[in-house]
Order: C-alpha cells, then sequence, then structure tokens
C-alpha cells in the first residue's frame, strides 16, 4: 500500500515538488521556532532560586576616590554604615556592576588543576547571600573570618562545582595554584538564574571584594523591609551624596529589572512567532486550496475506484495518506538539515534541545498536513461512480 | 492590451473566490510584515526630528585603541577633554555637536519616583539638532563656561514634573541637584541615541572626573559640513587629527577611530572589521531577511498559481490554437499576476497602517512615532512587484509548455 503511494507520488513529482518544497521551508521554519520555545521553556523551568522581590539596585558614579588604601577603605566604611543605619535597611553588599538582571556581564578565566573555565565572575561582600536570599548548597558564604586565611575565598555555584568537581567535594579547593593571586572555595550555593527567568544557568563565581576592587566597584544591592516605601526611597537617595562624593545617583528596583530583563527575551520571541503563526496560516490555506483541486482534478479517477467497490472511507484514507507521503518525503529532507544543527553544534545548545525542537515539528507538520487533506478527503469520498464516470 | 489583461484578471479574481482570499491573505500579510519592518528602519535611519541634518553630518561614535603586542583592548566613546581639544578645532565642519551618553538619574516628586535620563552636551548640540522649543531656548555657551546650573528639558519631563504648568524659570531638582529650566524641547525616542534625553545639561556640570585627560570617556561627537559634499573632507581630516595624536602610553600603541555617516556609525560597532564599515553586511543581512520573508509566501503562491492555470487550460487551448504564442501568454499571466499582488499590496498597506496606529497608540517605546511615508511606500511597491514577478515566473513558464491539444482535451 505505503509502496503503491510512493510510486503514484513520484510519478507526478514534477507536480509535487512545489508542494514538496513549501513543506520543507514550512518544517525548517517551524524548527527554528520550536527550538528556541523549547530552550525558553526548559530554562524557564528551572527554579529562579532568588528572592529579589525586595531588592533594590544602588549604582554611584564616584567623582573621585580617596587615593591611598586606608582611607578608601574608611569611605567605603562610612557608606555602608550610612546605608545600614536605616532602619528599613535589612543587608547591604558593594558589588561590581553585573547585578542580577542587568545587561552588564564580567566574565574571567580561572583554573582548577590545570582545566581553565570561561565563568562569570562577581565580586561583591559578606552579606551578598543575605541581600539575594541565596541557598547555600555545601559550606557557607565568605566573611570577615576569611580576613585571616592566606587565600581569598570565593563561593561558586552548582553548574560550576558539577563542571570542576562533578561529584567530587568543592570545600577547600585552590583555584588558580599557580598565579599570584590564589583562590579557596569556601561554599557552593544552589545555581541563580541571574539573567532572567528564561536565560541558561552559566558557571558563577562569587569572589570577595578585596582593597584593589574598591578602586572602581560602584554598584550596591541592598535588601529592604516591606515597610520601605517612595518616602523611604527618596531619604535614601537624599542621605547618600555626602558619602560619594556628590557623584551621580541611580536606585533600581530588581522587579523591574527582571521585567525588562524577560522582556528582552520575550518580544523578538513573540514577534517571531507572530510572524511564524502567520506563515503558518498562510501555508495550511495553500495547501488546502491545492489538495482541493487536486482532488476535483482526479474525480475521473475517484469515480473508477468507487465503481469498482472502494468505499468512501477508503478513498479518503488514501488522499490523506498521499497527502502525508509527500510530507514525509519533504520531512526527510528537512530532517537531513535540522540534524546538522546538534551534529556540528551551531548555536552551543544541548542536543535535547534540537532533538525534542525536530520531534514536535515533525508532529506538528504532520498534524497541519492531515488537516489539511481532511476536509477534502472527505469530499472525495462523496463523489458518486455514476456522476464521476458520467462526466468523463 | 493592458486594459485587456486587466478585465480577464479581475474576471478570473471573482471566478474562484475561494484561492483568491487564499493568494490576497498570503500577499497582504506579507507585506504588511516588510511595510512595518521598513517603516521601523525607516525610522531609525532617516533624518527626522530633531536631528535633520543626517545627510551632511558625520558621527563619531567610539574609538577603539589596541597593542601591536600586548594583548590590550579598549573600546568606548570619549573624553570631553579630547573631543574639546581635537576635534571641536577641526577646519573643515561647519559645526560641531557634542553630547554624552545618556546617565540615569531619579528624582522624587509628590511621592512619586521619576527616572530621569540626562545628557550633557555643549551649546553648538542645539545647532547641529533641529530641535523645537516649545518654550524658553537652549542654554548659551557662556553659561556653559560659567558653569551655570541650567537645564533644558523634554516635554514629557516637563509633563511628569511640573504637571501642565510652563516650566521656564522654575527650578528642577534630579540626582540631588537644583537647576534652572530654561527651555522646554519636544520629546525624543530612546531609539535616536546621539539626541536622546529627558534633560539636558552642559558638560561643565558633568559630575565625572573633569579632569581626565585621557581619550576614553563617555562623549561623541556630530560634525556637521556646509553640504554633503564636506563629508569626504572631514572625514578625512579626522584621520589626519588620529594619527597626529600624541598617544604616549605603555597600553596602546593604535587608535582605531571614524568619523562615519549615521548608518555606518552603528553597522561599525555591530558588525564592522578593522577598516570596513560593516555597512555592507549590513545590507546583506537585511536582504537574506528580507528574502526569507519572501520564500515561504512565493512558495505558497507559485503552487496556487499553479492549480490555477491547470484550471484555465482549455482558456489558454484555445488562445494557443488560435496563434497567440508562448510569449504574449507569458506576459499576460506575470501582468495578472502583479496586479493581484498590487490589489494584495493595498490591502496590506491597510493593514500596516493599521498595526503601526495601534504601536503608536500604545506608546511601546515612549515618543516613538512610525509613519509609512514615501521611502516606505516605495519599498512597498518593490516588494510588491518582485512577489508578483517571482510567483508569476515559474507558473507562466510552466503554462506556456502546455500542448495546445492535451489542453484542449482536458476540459
Amino acid at each position: 500500500m505505503l509502496k503503491h503511494l510512493f510510486k503514484l507520488i513520484w510519478n507526478k513529482k514534477k507536480q509535487n515538488f512545489v508542494l514538496m518544497l513549501e513543506i520543507l521551508v514550512s518544517f525548517l521554519v517551524i524548527f527554528a521556532v520550536f527550538t528556541m520555545v523549547v530552550y525558553y521553556y526548559k530554562n524557564y523551568r528551572k527554579p529562579l532560586n532568588l528572592q529579589y522581590e525586595r531588592v533594590w539596585a544602588i549604582h554611584f558614579e564616584i567623582p573621585s576616590r580617596p587615593p591611598n588604601r586606608d582611607s578608601l577603605l574608611l569611605f567605603y566604611e562610612n557608606l555602608r554604615n550610612q546605608i545600614k543605619s536605616m532602619p528599613e535597611i535589612e543587608a547591604v553588599s558593594i558589588t561590581s556592576s553585573n547585578v542580577p538582571f542587568s545587561m552588564s556581564t564580567m566574565q574571567n578565566n580561572f583554573n582548577y588543576d590545570g582545566k581553565g573555565i570561561t565563568l562569570n565572575d562577581y565580586i561583591c561582600e559578606g552579606e551578598h547571600a543575605r541581600v539575594l536570599g541565596a541557598k547555600m548548597a555545601a559550606g557557607r558564604w565568605f566573611s570577615k573570618e576569611d580576613n585571616a586565611s592566606k587565600y581569598r575565598p570565593v563561593v561558586i555555584n552548582e553548574e560550576l562545582k558539577k563542571r570542576w568537581f562533578g561529584n567530587g567535594d568543592a570545600i577547600g579547593k585552590i583555584l588558580n595554584k599557580e598565579s599570584d593571586h590564589p583562590y579557596k572555595v569556601v561554599g557552593v550555593v544552589t545555581d541563580m538564574k541571574t539573567k532572567g527567568d528564561y536565560q541558561l544557568v552559566e558557571p558563577e563565581l562569587y569572589r570577595r571584594a578585596d582593597t584593589a576592587d574598591y578602586y572602581w566597584l560602584s554598584n550596591a544591592l541592598v535588601r529592604v523591609k516591606p515597610t520601605a516605601d517612595v518616602a523611604f526611597e527618596s531619604r535614601l537617595y537624599k542621605s547618600l551624596p555626602n558619602f560619594i562624593n556628590h557623584g551621580t545617583l541611580e536606585i533600581e528596583h530588581l522587579t523591574d529589572k527582571l521585567v525588562s530583563r524577560n522582556s528582552m527575551t520575550l518580544v523578538p520571541m513573540i514577534i517571531l512567532m507572530i510572524v511564524a503563526g502567520f506563515f503558518v496560516v498562510n501555508v495550511a490555506l495553500g495547501l488546502f486550496g491545492v489538495l482541493w483541486y487536486n482532488i476535483n482534478r482526479r474525480r475521473g479517477e475517484i469515480g473508477l475506484r468507487r465503481a469498482v467497490g472502494a468505499t468512501g472511507q477508503s478513498v479518503s484514507r488514501q488522499l490523506v495518506s498521499e497527502a502525508l507521503v509527500l510530507a514525509t518525503m519533504a520531512l526527510i529532507v528537512g530532517c537531513f538539515f535540522a540534524v546538522q544543527f546538534p551534529l556540528m553544534n551551531v548555536f552551543d545548545m544541548p542536543a535535547s534541545v534540537y532533538l525534542i525542537a525536530i520531534g514536535l515539528s515533525v508532529i506538528f507538520i504532520y498534524l497541519l498536513v492531515a488537516a489539511c487533506s481532511f476536509y477534502p478527503g472527505k469530499q472525495a469520498a462523496t463523489i458518486y461512480p455514476a456522476v464521476a464516470l458520467h462526466e468523463e | 492590451m493592458l486594459k485587456n489583461y486587466f478585465k480577464i484578471a479581475i474576471a478570473v479574481l471573482k471566478r474562484r473566490k475561494f484561492f483568491t482570499f487564499i493568494s490576497l491573505f498570503g500577499i497582504s500579510f506579507t507585506l504588511t510584515i516588510l511595510i512595518v519592518l521598513t517603516s521601523f528602519l525607516d525610522h531609525l535611519l532617516s533624518p527626522q526630528y530633531p536631528d535633520t541634518k543626517r545627510n551632511q553630518s558625520l558621527y563619531i561614535s567610539t574609538m577603539i585603541r589596541t597593542h601591536s603586542t600586548r594583548q590590550s583592548f579598549s573600546n568606548g566613546p570619549m573624553s570631553i577633554h579630547f573631543l574639546n581639544k581635537y576635534v571641536y578645532t577641526m577646519k573643515t565642519p561647519a559645526k560641531v555637536g557634542i553630547a554624552s551618553i545618556f546617565t540615569a538619574t531619579n528624582t522624587y516628586v509628590n511621592n512619586k519616583k521619576l527616572n530621569i535620563d540626562v545628557k550633557y552636551t555643549n551649546a553648538e548640540f542645539w545647532e547641529v539638532n533641529e530641535f523645537r522649543f516649545l518654550e524658553g531656548r537652549p542654554y548659551t555657551a557662556q553659561e556653559i563656561t560659567n558653569g551655570d546650573h541650567v537645564a533644558v528639558i523634554s516635554e514629557r519631563t516637563r509633563q511628569d514634573y511640573f504637571g501642565d504648568a510652563s516650566a521656564v524659570g522654575k527650578y528642577i531638582e534630579t540626582d540631588n541637584e537644583r537647576y534652572r529650566v530654561t527651555g522646554v524641547v519636544k520629546s525624543v525616542p530612546i531609539t535616536l541615541l546621539f539626541c536622546y534625553g529627558d534633560m539636558y545639561l552642559p558638560y561643565t556640570l558633568s559630575k565625572s572626573n573633569r579632569n581626565n585627560t585621557d581619550l576614553g570617556g563617555e562623549y561623541f561627537a556630530v560634525l556637521q559640513g556646509r553640504s554633503a559634499a564636506d563629508l569626504p573632507k572631514m572625514a578625512a581630516e579626522y584621520q589626519q587629527v588620529i594619527a597626529r595624536y600624541p598617544l604616549n602610553s605603555d597600553e596602546f600603541d593604535k587608535i582605531h577611530s571614524f568619523a562615519d555617516t549615521y548608518l555606518a556609525s552603528f553597522t561599525r560597532t555591530m558588525m564592522g572589521t578593522d577598516e570596513k564599515s560593516g555597512t555592507a553586511r549590513f545590507m546583506l543581512g537585511l536582504s537574506l531577511v528580507v528574502l526569507f520573508i519572501l520564500l515561504l509566501p512565493t512558495l505558497n503562491l507559485i503552487n496556487i498559481n499553479i492549480s490555477r492555470i491547470m484550471e484555465r487550460s482549455s482558456e489558454i487551448g484555445v488562445r494557443k490554437a488560435f496563434g497567440a504564442s508562448s510569449r504574449t501568454l507569458v506576459y499576460q499571466f506575470i501582468i495578472e499576476n502583479i496586479i493581484l499582488t498590487l490589489i494584495g499590496g493595498l490591502l496590506g498597506l491597510a493593514f500596516s497602517a493599521t498595526i503601526i496606529a495601534i504601536l503608536n497608540h500604545s506608546q511601546v517605546l515612549p515618543s516613538m512615532y512610525l509613519t509609512i511615508n514615501f521611502t516606505v511606500l516605495l519599498w512597498t511597491l518593490a516588494a510588491c512587484l518582485l512577489l508578483g514577478l517571482f510567483s508569476g515566473v515559474y507558473p507562466a513558464w510552466r503554462m506556456s509548455r502546455l500542448q495546445v491539444v492535451t489542453a484542449l482535451k482536458a476540459s
């Protein structure tokens, strides 16, 4: 039966060529859309692990900083104390500019035992975990007790731990051993999606700010109490200029930053889906029209089949399966192209994403073709042999 | 002859309403996508309020510094020191506007938080750009030198801060500083990076380190010539400025920076390589996107058209039998197809006008107003003809090859 259908289509390959090409291109478009949807959905499913609701990010541009080490540390001590002196503040961490959900990233290469990994590098302070509500998977966050340590303390996330140490223990391991600045892992923090709901969890490393960093750090994250309102924010804003040499100040809420960061992913996605949706409707209408027309042209053939005893159902089944076989031919070629993406690792996405996307797209195209050929097939089933053959 | 084709085309369209609907749906929506896209690009790239003299201006937006042996690399806008000393003094430009990238600041009025994006500028910034002043005037070179706390604000800022009242002469506070408002201008959308700001201040009030004599900073410059003919001269003089600059630093030994046209100043940062501005690459990418958008609907139209033509085989058979050449038939069919596409184009224009009106009304990006202007219309027409030609040629060729006998027998 199937062989017979293939033969039927092969005989009319010239007529069917454009139709197949159209199905092929639609498949590729749908594949691209599904790849993105699957990728973002997979990321979205993972927990955020970040209590951002009551966190504000303060950006300050300090015109000139004390040149000398001790006065610089005192300068920041005063700034920190000023912020903490306000009753609505729960915790403060002075940090590098790559605060959660911002567009800023800082990447550095660290190595353990000769294995270098390029990771997202965060510079922050002891209260950082409290500010973000981060949960420790093992060990602890760094604090004043590390002052005496020979090594600078760092905290890594689970993703990074997995890449470096697998299932082994990370605590106490020394990073960048051969360099002038070795680091010691004191804790492992659960993966936080610091780039928004839809982004992949990347390897991250948090290191404690040291004196050299204070020459350029110009951001702070603060956790506020639920009572903190606009009036408080205004008080905070007005209280700070004296402590940053009258530089420029900006306060942002992480809730707003998350919305804008997510929309940077969602807006292009939605536009793409609208355009693809329109393509699908367009193609569906076209397929429907062409199949319908083809069936009208084959009235004689269908009439003959009915006359020699085929039921209406089997006629309509034949037409639907013909369309599906046509789709199969296009899909085989399409899959050949699509499989190149995981094979050649084009966009650095996990192979599973591509495979799921290919599966979904194949199902989608089959459903689309079946739906478009269903009605014309049904029409064909109603053809009376007497009428159809009479026309001949 | 053409009138006849037109009549036939309309008659054919009326006969098979479902097919006509499918064709028109495909054409009009494809063109809607293209029109909205071109309208957005037109908004980004063609001269408009307040940057109306873009055709006679060059933009210096970034400077890349590298070292031939070391790995050092620095990329970013320039310092006010460099621009004032080396660029402002250039001979060929008539005017040099200097402005900073915007800085976000906050202010709190009536228990409400306002975000105000501040841009620091020099005096000629107001001459290079033709801002519409709703009231007041720009600040002067004298006020800038004096370091007066004066500001020009946008209409939106006035609305948010002062309500409906007039603002000139009043004081506005942001970033914990007070400024006297000298003028109010019509708001600019954030898509025009060189002009956008909620509040404009003299560069002497900038809070970043003013004693910075380094090259890197946060300012860019707009060189405006007397006419478009000055552009090559200005670009060449800027290259001399760069070559002459005494770069006595251990960290870097080469400067790459160019005075580019508006489009090139963006493509260079996105996809430029060394000396090439990346405009060609941008155009290539854009054409690929357009071709891709056209690909599926075209295939679809070809399919539909083939079906339609086969349906008309008797008509074709008769015309051929009476001596019409293949070429005449191909022309006829292509013209019919173009007429269909043009009708679809009109529909598409109506759809996109609706979508653009909705986008403008919702103010997705504040103060951004998209329009369907002459350029957009021209591009749309080109796209229509392209689509009509693409989707007409193959079916027409198939049709012209029909044998008279088979064509007549089939009916």
